[in-house]
């Protein structure tokens, strides 16, 4: 039943930023099928619907919030020290506004 | 190096041996084992001794995965999209064993990101099985499972998102710790799986997991679902008396009759099992068969593959190459950050993210996600309920010894899926689970695993003592088979 279709991986990959061989777009459409299939009996068993979906494995989890307190933050050599290009204390990037690119 | 922690430092504090010596056999160690084996990303030449002080770990050499944050120390995650990033802070767990005077001697090949179970997917290669180089170390702990179990050093830390520190502890014949969620921060950890993800550690004995874990948890405020342990002392609560303690195994994973075709493999692993439990009743323990719905087993493995790639997929889209990261090529943003995800993610890695992005599309959450999660909640109720009757759950891992290199993971008999995938309601539940070897078929170790119920870690380690103390399989180096 699925529509998960070649495109639609290619229009999925495309959103994620990440390119896909014809090999690689097959892989995912076998992976998805079973996934499918196995979510489908899911379906079937008894009052699945009324279930509270589990999002976190500790259930009795309390948390509170910290005082809005401000603290150092990192250094900025340390923060760009991981990026290739920077120029100065910035991240250097091709042009985004007001042109072509 | 091949000793336990307790027995390294004894002869540290008697002055048999120096910690200096230590760091020196576990850098010479280490380069034999990664040309044998290709365990790790990063050796650390410039591993220093430290003063021995009354803390067991003090002075004595140990492996960090390559998915904790080490200051300074290249960290890659097994990526190349990472292949070149140094983090400025080190992982709280991390950081935790530093200040007590421990010594990380290495970093170690992990599957991709964490996300697989192979050993095979790290950029700098496969990682072989130090029992038999043919075969696998399972995933994606796989370098630590295997510089412990080559007797580098007694423990490495590791990570579990599905059972990537205890289906590896097992095909290498070694220990492996998954604490109950939260109970060590991940601040610092990269993250794979947020609701699932758990680090804690591989070693040769349960002691040595005990003692590692109590210098590695405690509540942090850098991670809000830490949580405060200060009342659990793992190492000093195992006395090994299980007299009386409640067990089951679950008839649907255990009987043979259960499975088609049986391997041979298969039929010795189960056997070994029953074993096994006989054994637990010797030492005093009840032990019970019990019959789980075998539709909920069967979801399992989608279950996981659901949850996991839809929080992965969200976890991973800072991975662009802009601000760290090697940079892609392109003549715009969107150009430069594809070419740095497409030539540096895996294709397992791509085809998770497709397939967590398309279950994340609101119009699909409902039927993919949603029914994951209540399935999810369905496995971990049913747990939490055997958990009142019983102390803990003890189940075969896996369906035999590591896997051949060339045997792909798809190549599984359909049937043997849930035997292979169990150890993920583990990290469905947060439950504290602990893998400890149980015996060998072929020369080839395998093993079992005890899962008790959340906080409840000392009940599960102090079990698995008991049994490892009635075993010839504590501690124990590994040994590579001939093929001759």
């Amino acid at each position: 039943m699925s529509r998960f279709t070649s495109e639609l991986v290619d229009e999925l990959a495309e959103k994620l930023l990440i390119g896909l061989s014809p090999e690689e777009n097959k892989m995912v459409l076998d992976e998805f099928a079973i996934i499918d299939e196995n979510l489908q009996k899911v379906e079937d068993i008894e009052n699945i619907k009324n279930v509270e979906p589990m999002t976190h494995c500790l259930d009795d989890f309390t948390f509170s919030l910290r005082e809005d307190v401000v603290t150092p933050s990192i250094p900025i050599k340390d923060a760009l020290k991981n990026c290739e290009k920077i120029e100065g204390r910035e991240v250097e990037v091709p042009k985004v506004v007001g042109g072509e690119n | 190096m091949d000793k336990t922690i307790e027995e390294l430092h004894e002869l540290l504090t008697n002055n048999f041996v120096t910690s200096k010596e230590l760091v020196e056999e576990a850098l010479k160690k280490s380069y034999e084992v990664n040309k044998k084996y290709n365990a790790f990303v990063t050796i650390l030449d410039e591993a220093k001794e430290t003063p021995v002080s009354e803390n067991l770990l003090s002075g004595i050499p140990f492996g960090i995965k390559d998915n904790y944050s080490t200051k300074d120390i290249l960290s890659t995650g097994s990526s190349n999209t990472l292949k070149n990033y140094v983090p400025f802070f080190n992982a709280t767990a991390v950081e935790k064993l530093l200040n007590v005077g421990a010594i990380p001697v290495n970093k170690t090949v992990l599957d991709e990101f964490g996300m697989g179970g192979t050993g095979t997917t790290g950029h700098t290669g496969v990682v072989k099985n130090p029992w038999d180089s043919t075969r696998m170390t399972a995933g994606s702990s796989a370098g630590s499972a295997c510089a412990v179990a080559a007797g580098v050093y007694p423990y490495a830390l590791g990570s579990d998102t599905g059972d990537s520190i205890r289906k590896p502890a097992a095909y290498c014949g070694i220990v492996g710790y998954k604490p109950t969620y939260g109970m060590v921060s991940r601040f610092g950890l990269f993250p794979f799986a947020s609701s699932l993800d758990t680090c804690g550690v591989l070693t040769r004995s349960v002691k040595d997991a005990a003692i590692v874990i109590d210098n590695m948890k405690g509540l942090d405020k850098l991670d809000m679902t830490s949580w405060d342990s200060s009342h659990i002392h793992l190492y000093q609560s195992i006395d090994g008396k299980v007299e009386n303690k409640k067990l089951c195994y679950i008839k649907e994973l255990c009987s043979i009759e259960n499975y088609e075709n049986p391997t041979e493999e298969l039929k010795m692993h189960l056997e070994n099992f029953k074993e096994k439990i006989k054994l637990c009743e010797k030492l005093g323990m009840k032990v019970e068969e019990i019959s789980i719905d075998q539709k909920l087993l069967d979801a399992l493995p989608s279950v996981y593959v659901a949850i996991s790639c839809a929080e992965a997929t969200s976890n991973m889209s800072n991975l662009t190459g802009i601000i760290f990261g090697p940079r892609g090529e392109g003549k715009n943003v969107t150009e430069m950050m594809m070419d740095h995800r497409t030539k540096g993610f895996s294709p397992l890695i791509k085809r998770r993210f497709v397939i967590g992005s398309y279950i994340l599309q609101k119009e699909n959450q409902e039927r993919y996600l949603k029914n994951a999660q209540r399935v999810r909640r369905l496995l971990v109720d049913t747990w939490k309920n055997l958990f009142k009757t019983y102390d803990a759950i003890i189940l075969p891992v896996g369906s035999g010894p590591a896997k051949h290199l060339d045997a792909s993971k798809d190549l599984l008999t359909k049937d043997t899926k849930v035997l292979e995938e169990h150890l993920q309601i583990g990290n469905f539940g947060g439950f504290p689970s602990i893998t400890i070897p149980d015996g060998f078929i072929n020369d080839l170790p395998v093993a079992l695993n005890i899962t008790g119920n959340c906080y409840d870690d000392e009940n599960v380690l102090n079990i698995a003592y008991a049994l490892e103390s009635a075993m010839p399989y504590k501690n124990q180096i590994a040994k590579e088979i001939s093929h001759e």
